[in-house]
C-alpha cells in the first residue's frame, strides 16, 4: 500500500537511536526455527544467545518513542483511531494493568488530537467478533490479534498490507519467526508486537519428598511420564498438569511442544522449509507423543483427571496449593503464583508462600528428536479501507502503530508473560529491569531458539485449537485406540486441506 | 381456491355460497389494521425474515477458511448431504434426543411435583416457593460455573463428598469421562428448567375448579383417581404448551453444554446448536452450519406448528 509508505524518511529518522543496538539486533535476528528461505539467514548468530548475553545487552539503549514516532506522523496529527485488542483481565497480575493505563496515558500524551476509541476484548470472544465485524464492514482500524489469528484475515483479503518499513522500523528489528508470522502469499500483513515461549516449571518440595532431584527438571518427555507417576505413587498428588480442553488455544500450546520433541507435527513446520502440505499427525513421532499422555492419563493416572476440561487456568490453584507438581507455563506463571501467594489467608497463605519459594523454571523437555516450544505471541494488524467503520484514518493508524510496537512499549507491554516483538526491546532500561525483577524471565527467553511457529495457512485455527483437541480427547477417553485417534485427526487435517 | 360447493350435494348455508373477497381486497378493508402494525412487521423483515433469507442462501455454498464470503461456492445440496450422511450428525442427533427427552420428562415431572406440593396451603409456603424459583431466575452462565466446580473431577464437592461418605474410591469423574458427561449436564439442566414447569403448571392448577375435587371426593374417589381423572385432564393444556416449550427450549440449548464441556469429552456431549456453532465458528464453515441450521428451523418450526395449535385449541372450540 504505496499510500502508507514514507520508509526512507522514517528509517533515516530511527537510525540515530539504533546506534547501540543494532549490532544486537542483527545477531538476534535468526530464524531459530530454521527457515533458510525466508531470507534471515544472514543475521543468525545462535551461539551468542544465551541467559547471559540478554542480560548483557539489557539497558543499552535509551529511547524516547513520542519523538520518534512523531517523525513518522506528527505528534499533532488530527485524526481518529479505532483499536481492538485483548486487554488485561481480573486474572492477570497487576502490573499488566499498570503498565496498559501507562501505555494509554501515554498515548494520549504524544498525539492528543487523535480520537481514539479502543475495546479490550475477551480472548476467547475476539475472534469471532472480529470474524463477524469484518463480513459486516465494521472492523476495527487497527488490531491485535494472538500470532495464530491473523492469517485467516489475510487470506481472505481482509486486511491492509502492512510491514515494519510502513511505521519506521525494519523488518529486520523483529524476530524473523514473528515475520513468518505475518507473511500470507509473500505478503507482509502484520507488525509482532510481543513474542513468547513457555518454560517448564516445576514444585521443587514435591520433587523432593517424592525421591526426585528438587533441582533437576525431567531432562526428556519419557521422563515426565515417569516423574508424574513416581509423584502421584509417593504422595499422591498430581505429576504433569496435562491440559486438553476441546476448542482452547491452552491444549496445543502445551501439546505441540511435546509432539514436536517425539518427531511429529500437525504438518511438517519443523521442516526447515515448510509446505503445510505433508500431513503428520500420524507418524511415529506423533503417535509417539500421544501415547506418551494417554500414559499419564489413563494407564498411570498421574495427571488431573479434569485435564480434557482443563484450561491452564485450572492447573494453577493446585499448583499453588501443593496438589500439582509440573506444568508447561509463560514466564508469567511466577508474579501469577505470587499474586495467588499475596491474596491468599491464613494456613493458605503459608503454604501458598511456600510453593512461591520452591517454585523452579527449566527448559521444556527434549525428546528423541528436538527440544520444541510453540513461538508464540501477538502482532498488530490494520484492516483493509472499506471494512472499517467510518474509514480508515491511516496515518492515525501508523501513528498508532509505530507507538505500540516499538522497543519501549513492546517491552513494557509485556511484562510478566512476553518479550518484546521489536529486538531493540531487549536493550531497554525496561528489560533490565524486567529481568532484574521477574524470576526465570531468562529460562522463557532461552527458549526463544526452540520456538517453531504454529503453521501459516488459514486452516490453521481448526488443526490446532479443534482437530489437535479431538485427537486428544478421542484417545484419552478411550473413544478410540491410540493409533485410530491419531490417523482420524490426519485425515481430517488432510481433508481439510484437500479443501472439504 | 373456490370449491363449489352445491355441485357436491347436502346442504351449504347461504353465507358460505358468497364467494370471500381476495387477498389484497381483505387488505385494502382492513388498511387501518395493517397500517398499524407494519412497523412491526417491517422491523421482522429486517431481523428476522432477512437472517432466514441469508442462512438459506448461504447453506448451499461452501465457505472455505481462505476465502472472503464474496467468494463462497455454489454446492446445491452437496451440505446437507454431507451432514445428513455423515457419522457425526447422527452421534450429536442421538445426544440432542437424550439430551432434549430427559431434561423435558424430568423438568416437567418435578415441575408438576412442586406445583402439586405448592397448590397446597402449609405454612412457609410463599419461601419455598421463592426458594424453587432460584434456579430459573439465575443466570445461566453463572450456574454452569458452579455446577462445573461442583462437579470439577478432582476438586469437586459432590466427588469430595463421594468420597467422605465411602461411596466411592475417588472422586467421581462427571465430565471428564464419556458416559458420564452428558447425564451430568442434564441434571443441571433439569434442576434449572423444572422451576419454569413448576410455574406454568401451579397457574394451571389454578383453573382447576373446587367442586369437582370436592365432588370426586364425594364420590368416593381416593387421592389418585382425583389427580388422574379431575386434575390432569384440566393440566392438559397447559401440559401441552410447556412441554413444547421446553422442547423447543431444549433444542436450543446452548449456554449449559458450552460452558460446561464444550461439547466434550470427544463430542459426548455434543448436540445440534453447540455442534453449529462450532461449525461456524470454530471451524469457519459457514455453509456447513447454515444447512445444520435450516434442518434445526424446520424441525423446530413444526414444533412452532403444535406449539400455536396447542395454544389455540381453546379459541377454535369457542369459534365452532
Amino acid at each position: 500500500m504505496p499510500d502508507l509508505l514514507h520508509r526512507k524518511n522514517a528509517s533515516a529518522c530511527l537510525h540515530a537511536r539504533k546506534f547501540l543496538s543494532r549490532s544486537a539486533a542483527a545477531l538476534l535476528a535468526t530464524t531459530f526455527i530454521a527457515s533458510p528461505g525466508a531470507g534471515f539467514a544472514a543475521n543468525v548468530d545462535l551461539s551468542k544467545w544465551s541467559p547471559d548475553y540478554v542480560k548483557s545487552i539489557a539497558g543499552t539503549a535509551e529511547f524516547d518513542t513520542a519523538a520518534e514516532c512523531g517523525k513518522v506522523v506528527p505528534n499533532d496529527y488530527k485524526g481518529r483511531l479505532t483499536y481492538w485488542w485483548v486487554g488485561p483481565t481480573q486474572a492477570q497480575p497487576e502490573i499488566d494493568h499498570k503498565m496498559d493505563a501507562e501505555f494509554w496515558a501515554a498515548w494520549k500524551k504524544a498525539y492528543p488530537n487523535i480520537e481514539t476509541n479502543a475495546q479490550s476484548l475477551d480472548y476467547n470472544d475476539m475472534l469471532n467478533k472480529v470474524r463477524t465485524a469484518a463480513l459486516g464492514n465494521a472492523a476495527p482500524m487497527v488490531a491485535k490479534f494472538p500470532i495464530l489469528w491473523g492469517v485467516e484475515f489475510a487470506a481472505k483479503g481482509q486486511l491492509s498490507e502492512l510491514k515494519p518499513e510502513d511505521v519506521g522500523y525494519e523488518t529486520n528489528d523483529f524476530w524473523p519467526g514473528a515475520m513468518k508470522s505475518v507473511t500470507y502469499d509473500g505478503k507482509t500483513y502484520g507488525i509482532p508486537t510481543n513474542n513468547e515461549t513457555m518454560g517448564f516449571i516445576w514444585n521443587a518440595k514435591i520433587f523432593a519428598d517424592a525421591g526426585l532431584d528438587p533441582e533437576k527438571p525431567p531432562a526428556t518427555w519419557d521422563d515426565v511420564v515417569k516423574y508424574s507417576k513416581q509423584i502421584k505413587d509417593k504422595l499422591g498428588v498430581n505429576g504433569y498438569g496435562l491440559v486438553a480442553r476441546q476448542n482452547a488455544g491452552n491444549t496445543p500450546f502445551r501439546f505441540m511442544p511435546q509432539l514436536w520433541a517425539y518427531g511429529g507435527g500437525a504438518l511438517d513446520e519443523t521442516s526447515a522449509e515448510p509446505t503445510y502440505k505433508t500431513v503428520e499427525l500420524n507418524n511415529a513421532g506423533s503417535k509417539a507423543a500421544l501415547q506418551a499422555a494417554y500414559d499419564m492419563y489413563v494407564r498411570d493416572k498421574s495427571v488431573p483427571a479434569s485435564a480434557l476440561t482443563n484450561t491452564q487456568n485450572e492447573n494453577q490453584n493446585p499448583f499453588i496449593a501443593g496438589q500439582l507438581a509440573m506444568m508447561i507455563a509463560h514466564p508469567a506463571e511466577y508474579a501469577k503464583m505470587v499474586d495467588l501467594a499475596s491474596k491468599a489467608t491464613g494456613a493458605d497463605k503459608a503454604a501458598a508462600e511456600a510453593v512461591v519459594s520452591n517454585m523452579r523454571y527449566g527448559l521444556l523437555p527434549e525428546g528423541p528428536a528436538r527440544r520444541a516450544v510453540v513461538f508464540g505471541g501477538s502482532n498488530v494488524h490494520m484492516f483493509a479501507p472499506d471494512l472499517v467503520e467510518g474509514g480508515l484514518d491511516v496515518d492515525a493508524a501508523r501513528a498508532f502503530i509505530c507507538f505500540s510496537t516499538g522497543p519501549e512499549w513492546s517491552t513494557k507491554l509485556a511484562w510478566v508473560g512476553s518479550n518484546p516483538g521489536h529486538l531493540d526491546g531487549f536493550t531497554t532500561k525496561w528489560m533490565k529491569e524486567r529481568l532484574d525483577t521477574i524470576k526465570f524471565l531468562d529460562v522463557t527467553t532461552s527458549m526463544l531458539p526452540s520456538g517453531i511457529p504454529f503453521p501459516v495457512i488459514p486452516e490453521q485455527a481448526e488443526i490446532m485449537n479443534i482437530i489437535v483437541p479431538d485427537m486428544l480427547q478421542n484417545a484419552l477417553t478411550g473413544k478410540m485406540t491410540v493409533d485410530q485417534a491419531a490417523d482420524d485427526a490426519a485425515q481430517k487435517v488432510q481433508e481439510l486441506l484437500d479443501g472439504m | 381456491m373456490t370449491i363449489d360447493v352445491a355441485h357436491q350435494g347436502g346442504a351449504v348455508p347461504a353465507s358460505s355460497r358468497r364467494r370471500r373477497p381476495g387477498l389484497l381486497r381483505r387488505i385494502v378493508q382492513n388498511r387501518n389494521d395493517y397500517a398499524y402494525i407494519a412497523p412491526a412487521l417491517i422491523v421482522m423483515a429486517l431481523v428476522i425474515a432477512y437472517p432466514i433469507y441469508y442462512t438459506v442462501e448461504l447453506s448451499f455454498f461452501k465457505t472455505p477458511a481462505n476465502l472472503a464470503m464474496d467468494q463462497k461456492i455454489f454446492v446445491g445440496l452437496d451440505n446437507y448431504w454431507t451432514i445428513l450422511t455423515s457419522k457425526s450428525f447422527r452421534d450429536v442427533t442421538y445426544n440432542t434426543l437424550i439430551w432434549t427427552i430427559f431434561s423435558t420428562f424430568f423438568a416437567y415431572v418435578l415441575g408438576l411435583g412442586a406445583a402439586l406440593a405448592l397448590n397446597r396451603e402449609f405454612v412457609g409456603r410463599g419461601v419455598l416457593r421463592a426458594v424453587l424459583l432460584v434456579p430459573y431466575v439465575i443466570s445461566a452462565v453463572a450456574a454452569s460455573y458452579v455446577w462445573k466446580w461442583l462437579y470439577h473431577s478432582d476438586f469437586g464437592v459432590i466427588g469430595a463428598l463421594s468420597v467422605q461418605f465411602g461411596f466411592t474410591d475417588r472422586p467421581i469423574n462427571f465430565l471428564d469421562n464419556i458416559y458420564t458427561a452428558l447425564p451430568a449436564i442434564i441434571v443441571v439442566n433439569i434442576w434449572k428448567e423444572f422451576s419454569f414447569a413448576m410455574i406454568m403448571l401451579l397457574a394451571g392448577l389454578q383453573t382447576v375448579p373446587d367442586q369437582l375435587l370436592r365432588a370426586a371426593q364425594v364420590d368416593g374417589a381416593n387421592a389418585w383417581q382425583r389427580f388422574w381423572h379431575v386434575t390432569m385432564p384440566h393440566l392438559k393444556g397447559v401440559s401441552m404448551v410447556t412441554i413444547l416449550l421446553l422442547v423447543v427450549t431444549n433444542l436450543n440449548s446452548f449456554i449449559i453444554p458450552w460452558i460446561m464441556t464444550g461439547g466434550g469429552p470427544a463430542g459426548a456431549t455434543d448436540i445440534w446448536i453447540t455442534q453449529i456453532y462450532q461449525l461456524a465458528f470454530g471451524r469457519i464453515r459457514f455453509g456447513l452450519a447454515s444447512a445444520y441450521s435450516v434442518i434445526l428451523f424446520i424441525v423446530m418450526m413444526l414444533l412452532g406448528y403444535f406449539y400455536v395449535k396447542a395454544l389455540t385449541r381453546g379459541d377454535e372450540a369457542k369459534s365452532e
